[in-house]
């Protein structure tokens, strides 16, 4: 005999339900990873966390930015570029020039340094038609080094390898001064990271995202359904190039300080090393491959007797991570965490049911 | 100056027909997709109505039943679920009594004897938790107080029936004039569009009939061919891949263009679509707009628009996107959401996306490819990958389908069910198929006209019977003597 009325849904059920929309919406991950990351400082006021722990912190924060644009470019429209940190520290310059040289309003010096990456953008993209593949690397890693001569040469503005540094600079209502130990830069660093990562996210689920790959994969088939290649290598270049100058602004605003040395090929090929030991098409695996590169020897290798004797050591763990990435996982570290979570649910599958046929014996039926 | 006075006024006139057209085809295909969304809604709020019903209703059905069947139904899940938990704990017993033999062979008997108590033991507490089950679901109602409570019982049910009733009628009625109203808005919308759009496209004509170019491109082409091709000449350095050729292609048909190795084939299709410019000769197509058009004027990106999709001689799909996003990619150019739109992620972005999403699933369904959806094209049989290019080339609902090599690589069956699935295309989407192949059984079987060639030049042009017969193709395929 049976019911009629048998109740399966309950309130905990619409719960579930509705908390897992929650939380599987794309745009979750995003606002969590800004919220911690604004935690991170809230503590660091409230003296949990060391403030040199945070100064460390600041630019891999924007360096993770820079990487996210390379993402875009490298991931998802296939084109290799090696001058993302000269195009970073000519905003940064442009930042001082505007700030300290002329006196005008550092948010001006934003303004136009967005002006001239949308430019250097466009040059890079045209070059990029002509020529792909090892030569537009080798093209873009040309212009860097030429905009780091420039840095390190023209003292008029840029103060040689002395490097430029302001003691106080006014962004619109706030002041930010060097001697500050918790600056206000850092909450604008996280709101222009929260709003890249969202607008990122949006283009690359809409037909931009899906042209870009299919650019990468195929330019004849890209060509024949209409995908036009000048168009979208010039937005894929602009966009990178606009993502970096931001980062550069943010850095100058966040230091006060930029020195020619900084904007080298050392920092364009770390965040080359992040977005591989990362996974070229995942946000939260670039994040992971720019932990690795720019803060795991500062905040955890130097706490190990080794690496506090030897500083260098862990450029030898860096190249062999990414020898090991590249051999074992072309998809990033983002595949290991999958592979991860699979052997372990595999692995407690497996003793659950070796411990069963120890307990009840091998045949499963009940009796 | 006045020549380039009419080209321009010919490409605004074009645009915004374009558009007006993108926007009345936009409207058509939205309002079947907001009807679906309404039905949903309804569907999940009748369906929350009717568990809340379920849950009032639960506590007075209990009322209505008998004692013991009353008794019966609550302890039922109870007991079962109580009697497996002690199974499993008998089975541990009689496992660990095993274990304690093999360990110890000469102390079966205690072993035995423990095993005895043991499971005794256990079937008493099983046999006392049951009784308590049972005793604690007993209920002693009179006969009389079980028939008031039926009584109450239907009338509650009867009540609440009627008001699930009620808000059906209530939603669906709401949703009928809301529907009606936002159709009847956007219908009013378009009626001015409508009379735009004649007035444009007589203004077109007008502006056409002025253009001497135009003129002299309509005589070109008859009336009843999509495209000719006129002397068409295409060099690799020294060598002549195409070498004068020329034919033309009926509206609605299936053409087949044939030859040997190295005969040039895809170099004429390259040329069609392109890829290469041709160094002479003149390709006209009638496009979408019924309108003669010189190909040789146009990007290889702007091809599409006129109407004239290609596939690849090695199926070219995007392997990081799946099958789905393949098909969308497909509609690339349909999109008219700009870049902000896409920044943003707007209602309008959202909306194309819904109207094109619906039209590649139907393709799909149509294709029998419906089973791969979202599953990545790595590791698909070859087949499918085939006809998926096939079903991409659909989304932009072209004039004109160039397939290089449809069948190559396919086993017998799935090019027999190929030849099926070409003039399946042809009477649905009202387009005319222009394909390379060497398979002979396929394009003797399925071609309307066959056009052979070889180093470039033509050998002949016919049907099936007369190319079969010809001796020029005979000899280009078999060795002359």
């Amino acid at each position: 005999m049976k019911l009629e009325n048998k109740v399966t849904r309950t309130i905990f059920t619409d719960i579930k339900q509705s908390s897992r929309l929650v939380v599987r919406h794309p745009y979750f991950g995003i606002l969590l990873t800004g919220t911690l990351l604004l935690l991170l400082q809230v503590l660091g006021i409230a003296g949990v966390i060391r403030a040199s722990t945070i100064n460390l912190l600041t630019p891999v924060i924007i360096y993770y930015l820079v990487a996210l644009g390379f993402t875009f470019l490298l991931g998802y429209a296939g084109l290799a570029s090696l001058g993302t940190a000269g195009f970073v520290g000519l905003n940064a310059y442009v930042l001082a020039h505007v700030a300290g040289n002329l006196g005008w309003p550092a948010f001006t010096g934003v303004m136009i340094g967005l002006a001239i990456s949308i430019i250097v953008g466009v040059v890079v993209g045209f070059i990029s038609l002509r020529i792909e593949g090892m030569y537009l690397a080798i093209i873009t890693l040309g212009i860097a080094e030429i905009l780091v001569e420039i840095f390190r040469k023209f003292l008029a503005v840029t103060r040689g390898n002395a490097g430029f540094s302001l003691f106080r600079m006014r962004f619109l209502f706030w002041e930010f001064k060097q001697s500050d130990r918790f600056t206000f830069s850092y909450y604008i660093i996280i709101v222009v990271l929260v709003l890249v990562m969202i607008f990122l996210y949006n283009l690359i689920k809409s037909p931009t995202g899906r042209a870009m790959l299919a650019m990468k994969n195929s330019t004849s088939a890209a060509q024949a359904m209409g995908i036009s290649l000048l168009k979208f290598r010039l937005l894929a270049f602009i966009l990178a190039t606009i993502v970096a100058g931001l980062g550069g602004s943010l850095y100058f605003m966040n230091k006060l300080v930029s020195h020619p040395s900084t904007w080298g090929l050392a920092l364009t090929l770390n965040i080359l090393a992040a977005v591989v030991i990362g996974g070229m098409k995942s946000m939260y695996g670039v994040m992971a491959g720019t932990f690795i590169v720019f803060a795991m020897n500062d905040l955890l290798l130097k706490r190990l007797p080794f690496f506090d004797n030897y500083p260098s050591a862990y450029l030898v763990i860096n190249g062999m991570l990414i020898i090991l990435v590249v051999m074992f996982y072309p998809g990033g570290i983002v595949r290991l965490f999958t592979d991860i979570k699979q052997l372990v649910m595999k692995g407690a599958r497996k003793l659950k049911s070796s411990w069963k046929e120890y307990r009840y014996g091998k045949d499963m039926d009940p009796s | 100056m006045a020549k380039i006075w009419i080209r321009l006024k010919k490409t605004l006139l074009l645009r915004h027909i374009n558009r007006l057209e993108y926007r009345v085809q936009f409207n058509e295909s939205y309002l079947p997709i907001i009807k679906e969304r309404f039905d949903q809604r309804t569907e999940r709020k009748l369906e929350r109505l009717r568990q809340k019903h379920q849950r009032m209703l639960l506590p007075l059905e209990i009322g209505t039943l008998d004692d013991d069947v009353y008794q019966d139904v609550m302890t039922t899940d109870k007991i079962q679920r109580l009697e497996t938990a002690y199974d499993w704990k008998k089975r541990a017993v009689r496992q660990s009594h095993a274990r304690a033999i093999k360990r110890n062979p000469d102390a079966k008997e205690a072993a035995d004897a423990k095993r005895d108590t043991r499971l005794k033991q256990l079937d008493q507490t099983l046999d006392k938790k049951r009784k308590a089950i049972l005793d604690k679901h007993q209920r002693h109602l009179d006969e009389d107080a079980i028939e008031t409570n039926r009584a109450s019982y239907k009338a509650k049910k009867a009540e609440l029936d009627t008001e699930y009733q009620r808000l059906r009628t209530r939603l669906e009625t709401k949703d009928e004039a809301r529907f009606t109203f936002i159709r009847d808005k956007r219908m009013q919308k378009l009626e001015p569009l409508h009379q735009l759009l004649e007035t444009k496209r007589a203004q077109l004509l007008k502006v056409l009939a002025e253009d001497p170019e135009a003129e002299l491109l309509l005589d070109k082409l008859d009336e009843k061919d999509i495209l000719k091709i006129e002397d068409l000449t295409m060099k690799f350095g020294g060598l002549k891949a195409v070498d004068d050729l020329s034919f033309t292609v009926k509206e609605g048909e299936i053409f087949g263009l044939i030859g040997p190795n190295g005969a040039g084939k895809t170099t004429v299709f390259n040329c069609i679509t392109q890829f290469h410019k041709p160094n002479a000769g003149n390709l006209y197509y009638r496009n979408i707009n019924r309108e003669v058009v010189s190909l040789n004027s146009f990007k290889v990106h702007d091809v599409i628009k006129q109407g004239i999709v290609r596939t690849f001689q090695n199926v070219e799909l995007i392997w990081e996107l799946s099958i789905l996003d393949n098909m969308l990619v497909g509609a690339h150019s349909l999109y008219k959401a700009g870049f902000f739109t896409q920044l943003l992620h707007l209602h309008k972005l959202k909306r194309e996306e819904a109207v094109i999403h619906a039209k590649a699933i139907k393709i799909l369904t149509d294709l029998d490819l419906i089973l791969y959806k979202d599953l990545y094209p790595i590791g698909l049989p070859y087949g499918v990958l085939k006809r998926l290019e096939l079903a991409r080339t659909l989304m932009t609902q072209p004039n004109l389908i160039i397939l290089d090599e449809p069948a190559a690589g396919l086993n017998d069956l799935e090019t027999k069910s190929l030849a099926d699935t070409l003039r399946k295309i042809r009477e649905t989407y009202a387009c005319t198929i222009f394909l390379v192949e060497h398979d002979m059984q396929l394009v003797m079987e399925v071609c309307d006209t066959i056009c052979a060639i070889n180093f470039g030049k033509k050998l002949a042009i016919g049907t099936a019977s007369e190319i079969k017969q010809n001796k020029l193709v005979q000899e280009a395929y078999l060795g002359g003597e």
